[in-house]
């Protein structure tokens, strides 16, 4: 199993260093994306997550406390966290 | 870009923020407000308020929090604008700038608890309106000081910690506001979930992430806004105080407001677009068309209408249309320059300015001096150094921009009520003179106001109006700038003026001096005619403080008067302090510029006019008044000078701390105008250099510093009158 593990300052630039690494890591089997030592959280790092979710719904999430804030405040928590996230993505 | 060069940006659109709150705020006190004005003084202290929310500065956040409240129910007119209130936003205003202060210094945050209390309780809740209730102010957040590439700075631990502690979800009961950050909201530090933090403070309740855009990882690019949302806001809040969280962002960030109203559509550049863009991007090249913002934007629009129409063009025929269809570039447009580059644009010009002297002197000397060509290439050189200069030209409007403020505190202070007529405030000056004209214009100012403007008992028995008028004005004349500090006070009273010289020994007293000359007497150091020393002035340090000041920027100083009409203080200062105007003279072997600003006059003078003082010692005679004779050479240490007055040049030069003298030179080669070098930068300072320059024929030509020459020339002769009195 592959862990990526997200940085403290999950910013732009963070969220585009990650993007190679996470469609990587699709290829090698199960993935855990460890945030627990994630404190700050953007909208970019945000997107990233979820389409990780969507693309390989099997994806893990570990979230520390400030991304599971984060999340809740985008409405993404169950997309990120809960184990089916296609369910619950809002269409409009 | 770092985090500190986007602080940097911030504190600069802070200040414009704060002049414009200031023109809006005095169009109001005049009573010729209208909607536009109150919006602009909502969003410039608006913006002032988002800015300082992304970089940590709580108690600038705090205090512009409730200020902007006030300003939101003024706009809504819930609260009318009266004159204390205006008085009051103009108060609020002050201390705003104090804050803007404290926080670009780093100093101490201003004392605002007294005024927060005041600007609360003329809040439309607390006068008994229909607003909506007062938002608590949010609490101060440590700035983030890390630095980032993208300009992410925002403190989003603040941000969770806020939200931990939100509000209850509200009722059900309420309205919906959807909402699409495009990309441009995540740029230069920009983060869209901040204002879903306002918004949640707000009490609304996240409905809906709108993820249907949200393309597979491989497709995704994280620059981009994919993400929408859905709110439920409180029925409590009103869609103004909603708006007023997205005006920050404006378009980057559209917003739609209603159960049926759909959520603003993404607009993603996608790789697709990308490739035309790239396309578009190599046509418009071609085409000399630089592809700046909005040439981008109508790349994705042609990408776009590419895409609905599902054809596929040839490469440059999109360019062609882009380049047709592109606007043109919308008028005022601006960019902000390092100021480092532009001084180095300066002195490069200033090179090339001197270069095109020497080769102009150099044809001269090979009889080819006249010629087309070169006549052509001073035009152009003079074309390009105006033009340098005026990039760094700024409106004088910035200086006066600070005058009501000075007047609201010293009205606070005196009781005189002042009416402020600014005009001319468009005319441009070089942004070094006016950083170094704020000082004595201050001094100014609170002069005319002090000892001037009389109390409004005294002007209504002398037939006045009781409150008083201060103009400043501006304008350009023969290369300079005139500025004019004119009160309708009780003018200078010559006789008391006079009189206090006498006494404090500035003058004898049997001087026979003229009204001018008396009027200048103000100037000296450590005169007052001021009865009572009051904290705004009248410790006589100050106008002479203000004459030194004018003198530095090679400027002069002039004063009007009427007695019982008041006084005109005119300031005559140069454009830009890159060049200035200067006599070129001889001294001996060396070659010398003596700054115009000095100069009297200049003359040969008769055997009858030099008198001998001792052994070394001469005073030149000036219709009546002696002078000491400064010979030039014993300061320079130039070899085979004139020695002897009548074989040379006397001129007559004016200085602020040893009055008039008459500097000895050989003769006068030239008079123009010259570019100054520092000698400080180049080599290290000098006691009576100022500077030096580089003439036509390649010389380098020191600047004479005419005060500390004529000072230390003088010293020894004045020390030795004092030995004499003493004797």
């Amino acid at each position: 199993m592959t862990t990526i593990t997200l940085p403290p300052r999950c910013d732009r630039a963070a969220a585009e260093a990650l993007l190679p690494d996470l469609a990587a890591a699709f290829g090698t089997g199960a993935l855990t994306i460890d945030g627990s030592s994630a404190a700050q959280v953007g909208q970019a790092m945000l997107q990233v997550l979820a389409s990780a979710r969507f693309t390989c719904p099997s994806t893990s999430i570990t979230p520390s406390r400030d991304l599971r804030e984060a999340a809740r405040l985008a409405g993404l928590d169950q997309i990120l966290f809960d184990t089916n996230p296609s369910d619950k993505a809002a269409h409009a | 870009m770092t985090a500190e060069e986007i602080q940097g940006i911030f504190f600069v659109e802070c200040e414009e923020s704060l002049a414009a709150a200031e023109q809006g705020l005095a169009a109001c006190k005049a009573g010729t407000q209208n909607a536009d004005t109150i919006n602009a003084i909502f969003r410039a202290v608006h913006s002032i308020k988002g800015g300082a929310g992304a970089f940590g500065f709580g108690a600038l956040q705090g205090f512009t929090h409730t200020f902007e409240t006030l300003l939101s129910d003024v706009r809504e007119e819930l609260v009318p604008i009266t004159a204390p209130l205006v008085d009051l936003l103009l108060g609020a205003l002050d201390v705003l700038s104090d804050h803007v202060s404290a926080a670009r210094d780093e100093g101490d945050a201003p004392e605002d608890a007294a005024l927060i209390a005041q600007l609360e309780a003329a809040m439309a809740v607390n006068l008994g309106g229909h607003g909506p209730a007062a938002v608590e102010t949010p609490a101060p957040s440590e700035p983030n000081t890390s630095d980032d590439e993208e300009g992410f700075n925002i403190d989003l631990d603040a941000l969770l910690d806020d939200i931990s502690g939100a509000p209850e979800p509200a009722p059900a009961a309420g309205w919906i506001l959807h909402l699409r950050p495009h990309a441009a909201a995540m740029r230069n530090g920009g983060e869209p979930l901040l204002l879903l933090r306002e918004l949640t403070a707000l009490g609304a309740e996240c409905i809906a992430c709108h993820t249907a855009d949200l393309p597979p990882l491989d497709e995704l690019d994280p620059c981009q806004g994919y993400l929408g949302w859905s709110f439920r806001v409180p029925a409590g809040v009103s869609e103004a105080q909603v708006r007023d969280i997205f005006d920050f962002v404006g378009e980057n960030c559209p917003i739609a407001i209603g159960e049926d109203a759909a959520v603003p559509p993404c607009q993603i550049a996608t790789r697709a677009a990308q490739g035309i863009q790239s396309i578009v991007a190599q046509g418009m090249a071609a085409l000399g068309i630089a592809a700046n913002q909005p040439a981008e934007t109508s790349a994705a629009q042609v990408a776009e209408q590419i895409s609905a129409d599902k054809h596929t063009a040839a490469p440059l025929a999109p360019a062609s249309a882009v380049a047709s269809a592109a606007p043109s570039a919308p008028q005022g447009q601006s960019i902000r320059i390092d100021l480092i580059k532009l001084d180095k644009l300066i002195d490069t010009v200033g090179e090339l300015v001197i270069a095109q002297a020497m080769l102009a002197q150099r044809l001269s000397g090979e009889a080819i001096g006249d010629n087309e060509e070169l006549t052509l290439l001073e035009s152009l050189t003079r074309d390009i150094q105006e033009s340098a200069m005026a990039i760094r030209a700024q409106p004088i409007g910035s200086v006066f921009s600070r005058v009501p403020r000075i007047l609201r505190e010293l009205t606070a202070s005196t009781g005189k009520h002042v009416n402020l007529v600014l005009s001319g405030e468009g005319t441009e000056l070089d942004k070094t003179v006016i950083e170094r004209l704020g000082e004595p214009l201050t001094h100014l100012i609170r002069n005319a106001v002090d000892h001037g403007i009389e109390d409004p008992a005294e002007r209504l028995a002398s037939g006045k109006s009781a409150e008083g008028t201060l103009t400043l004005s501006a304008e350009h004349r023969s290369g300079r700038i005139h500025i004019r500090i004119c009160d309708d006070g009780r003018g200078i009273n010559r006789e008391r003026v006079l009189a206090k010289a006498v006494e404090k020994g500035l003058v004898g007293p049997d001087a026979q001096l003229s009204k001018e000359e008396i009027e200048m007497l103000i100037f000296a150091p450590g005169f007052s005619t001021a009865a009572t020393i009051t904290n705004v002035s009248g410790r006589g340090v100050g106008m002479d403080v203000v004459r030194a000041n004018v003198k530095d920027l090679g400027g002069r100083i002039t004063i009007e008067s009427e007695e019982g009409k008041g006084t005109t203080f005119t300031l005559t200062l140069p454009l830009t302090l890159a060049i200035s105007d200067g006599m070129i003279v001889k001294v001996g072997d060396q070659t010398l510029v003596v700054p115009l600003t000095h100069v009297v006059e200049s003359l040969r003078p008769e055997a009858r006019d030099v008198r001998g003082l001792g052994a070394e010692r001469r005073m030149l005679n000036v219709r009546g008044r002696f002078i000491p004779v400064v010979p030039v050479s014993d300061a320079v240490g130039a070899n085979g000078a004139v020695r002897d007055p009548q074989h040379g040049v006397l001129i007559v030069v004016d200085t602020e701390s040893a009055g008039q003298a008459a500097l000895l030179v050989d003769h006068i080669w030239d008079q123009r105008q010259f570019v100054i070098k520092s000698l400080e930068s180049h080599y290290r300072s000098v006691d009576g250099v100022a500077g030096a320059t580089i003439l036509g024929d390649g010389r380098v030509a020191l600047i004479l510093n005419v005060d500390t020459l004529v000072a230390s020339a003088v010293a020894p002769l004045r020390e030795a009158a004092i030995t004499r009195e003493a004797a």
